[in-house]
């Protein structure tokens, strides 16, 4: 979780980020950011995701639970 | 589906730039966005200058220029233009094909094999396929592959998705046999199930053209666009390119028994700088074995783009030199193709403005 945490802080531009906070409560929170997360997803975790699911999730934890379920074993 | 072709090779290339250049940030004000977050958008995918024709300039103008360009430099004759296979997306007029308006202009005579065909950002690689496939027949010696679009015209200006990358240009590139050429070999593949990720809904016979679908109607995301402008499922095609590109090049290498470091070149359809940058990765090839600088100086003019990362950045090696280069187009259709060849030396190399 804590190396998650640090690649969405990253991609918000944040220096650090909680699983409580609300997606929506970041300025940087637009389709750049939505396509950094479907980026970093595909590189680190193997997965493919629409950026209507990516954009779905409310939360930082939202978006963790998105990216482990959908984790594939490579 | 697996490609190859014996004897036959690229002789010849020559890139049309609209000489209108047009800049990011002067644009910045059109797009419903912070502009904060569009010059993070800069930097990410290499936004900066981008060529768009100026008024209604139209592919057979920018074909027709280059052609006449070739014939007064004394490197092409007319008579010895056998074919014109031409691959656009925005052509002059339903009917005729575009083809054969640009056959009639440069006065070729009618013992020309012309044929248009609708394709993008694959746009090169299918016209490679057909361009070597008609040398096969022995009244054609010469093929000229032209790849020509004036998209900005069909893109709307308060798109950030997709008018920020949008160019307009026209390439020649001339084929023809050689009993010396190595052989090219390549795959391509088409879906188009997946259809809808790139496409313009008006404008054919399926949704005609009307006052409804010129209506400018927000997406999700801020956009304004109508229905007779081009629209693209940014994440889509995305997803789209990192997933069967890589898998189609490292097949490719594979059955060739081809090493990555023997690749002087990766030349690919150039989308923006953040795709190339992450493709070269996750092929682990080198970064500046891949040039991903087109989009930043020209803009993304669909199947001209491969022609034009060659030309802009190899084009002084290229006249003495033979590189060999791995090259890959991928996009509407969908389709994705990719050939590994010798290029070079080249009887020209260059790129023009059109006035």
């Amino acid at each position: 979780m804590d190396e998650f945490l640090v690649e969405i802080a990253e991609i918000l531009e944040e220096d650090t980020v909680k699983p409580t906070d609300l997606m929506d409560s970041f300025s940087s929170w637009d389709s750049l950011a939505v396509l950094s997360v479907i980026a970093m997803a595909g590189a680190n975790f193997g997965n493919t995701l629409s950026s209507r699911e990516v954009s779905g999730a409310a939360t930082v934890q939202d978006l963790y639970d998105l990216i482990i379920t959908k984790k594939t074993v490579v | 589906m697996k490609l190859s072709f014996a004897n036959k090779k690229i002789s010849g290339m020559l890139t049309v730039l609209p000489a209108n250049e047009r800049s990011f940030i002067d644009e910045m004000a059109n797009f419903n966005f912070p502009p904060a977050r569009s010059l993070k958008l800069k930097e990410v995918m290499g936004y900066d200058k981008h060529r768009i024709v100026d008024g209604p300039v139209c592919v057979s103008d920018l074909a027709v220029f280059g052609m006449e360009h070739l014939f007064a430099s004394g490197l092409l004759r007319r008579d010895e233009v056998d074919a014109i296979v031409l691959v656009t997306q925005s052509p002059d007029y339903f009917m005729p094909a575009t083809s054969n308006v640009i056959q009639g202009r440069l006065g070729l005579g009618s013992d020309v094999y012309c044929v248009d065909i609708n394709q993008g950002c694959a746009g090169f690689l299918v016209g490679l396929t057909q361009g070597f496939m008609l040398l096969d027949q022995p009244a054609i010696r010469k093929v000229v592959l032209i790849n020509a679009d004036v998209m900005s015209r069909k893109v709307s200006p308060r798109d950030r998705n997709s008018f920020p990358l949008i160019g307009d240009a026209a390439s020649i590139t001339i084929l023809e046999k050689s009993v010396d050429a190595a052989p090219v070999v390549g795959s391509i593949k088409m879906d188009g199930c997946r259809r809808a990720a790139l496409m313009i809904p008006a404008g054919g016979f399926r949704l005609p053209s009307d006052a409804s679908t010129q209506l400018m109607e927000q997406d999700g995301d801020g956009n304004f666009r109508s229905k007779d402008h081009l629209v693209m499922d940014g994440s889509a095609v995305f997803n789209f390119v990192l997933t069967e590109v890589p898998l189609m090049i490292e097949e490719l290498l594979e059955s060739t028994g081809t090493a990555i470091d023997s690749i002087d070149a990766f030349l690919f359809h150039q989308p923006n700088r953040f795709m190339l940058n992450k493709l070269a990765d996750r092929l682990k090839v080198p970064r500046e074995k891949m040039p991903s600088n087109v989009v930043e100086h020209f803009g993304n003019a669909s199947g001209v783009t491969i022609p034009l990362a060659t030309v802009f950045n190899h084009r002084a090696h290229l006249r003495d030199h033979t590189m060999r280069v791995c090259l890959a187009g991928f996009g509407v259709g969908l389709t994705w193709s990719a050939m590994l060849m010798e290029l070079g030396p080249l009887q020209f190399c260059e790129m023009i403005d059109y006035p």
